[in-house]
């Protein structure tokens, strides 16, 4: 008989809402990292449209280095894994998961604890980057709305930061 | 905060994303077990540790996780170049 898998999350399933940001876990979904040295075999692999520049978002996959991607679906969503070929297609799922910030103080938020020039990105945008010493894949949708996804082990420490800094958020001058 | 080039991504970004990787351009022997202690040595340990223009390798490891090298004025710290691994020194 399988086991029945276990998911537990490492933080609150209910969101956060301040004024200006909500914080909140996203559903799980699917995520694979793609590796290729041949950008147009990997697209042919997986039929997947992928970007060439770094930063760059299509769909919901992501450049994120010169030979690197990632891509998302909904869970339970499967993929090619081209076996023989010469790519890594690698299920990812359940290394990271992603939380949401949205509003119009969301940008502001991120700020507090990441070096890049947040309020400035350009949207859609992902890259990797760091939040409070964390490694996270910061991407912005729109002019306010984010997703930092992050690995699981790092989820409580990322909550508590990014919470911590939309209350303190709330005292400050707009 | 010091901002590095990154040559693949192609823009300024946050030194806190890289981290240093050593002096650039030490290529591992051929044949280790062909050298010398002497020479084992020269390439394990003995670095150029010049005062002012350093070639140094950097990986732009919380970016696009790439190694690439660097012209870093040790003095000053500021960087005068960046460009990918593989290209000659510059
Ligand atoms: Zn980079």
């Amino acid at each position: 008989m399988a086991d029945t898998p276990v998911r537990s999350m490492p933080v609150p399933a209910e969101p956060a809402v301040f004024s200006g940001v909500t914080i909140a876990l996203a559903a799980p979904c699917a995520r694979w990292s793609l590796r290729a040295r041949d950008a147009a075999l990997l697209e042919k692999v997986t039929g997947l449209k992928l970007p060439r520049k770094i930063g760059e978002v299509v769909g919901e996959t992501v450049c994120l280095g010169p030979d690197e991607w990632l891509t998302r679906a909904p869970a339970g969503a499967t993929l090619p894994d081209g076996a023989g070929e010469k790519v890594a297609v690698v299920d990812i799922a359940e290394r990271a998961l992603t939380l949401t910030l949205s509003g119009p103080a969301a940008a502001r938020v991120i700020a507090a604890g990441c070096p890049r020039d947040v309020e400035r990105l350009p949207f859609p945008y992902a890259s990797r980057t760091v939040f409070e010493g964390v490694e996270v894949l910061l991407q912005r949708d729109a002019e306010d709305a984010f997703t930092i996804e992050v690995w699981r082990s790092f989820a409580p420490w990322l909550w508590t930061a990014l919470t911590q800094a939309a209350a303190d958020m709330e005292h400050l001058p707009a | 905060m010091i901002l590095i080039h990154c040559p693949y991504c192609d823009e300024q970004r946050p030194g806190l994303e890289f981290a240093y990787a050593g002096e650039a351009h030490i290529a591992r022997p051929a044949d280790p077990s062909a050298l010398s202690d002497e020479e084992w040595e020269r390439f394990l340990f003995i670095r150029a540790n010049p005062r002012g223009r350093h070639h140094e390798r950097w990986r732009h490891i919380h970016g696009c996780a790439r190694f690439f090298n660097a012209v870093r004025d040790t003095v000053s710290d500021k960087f005068e170049l960046t460009y990918k691994a593989g290209e000659p020194r510059k």
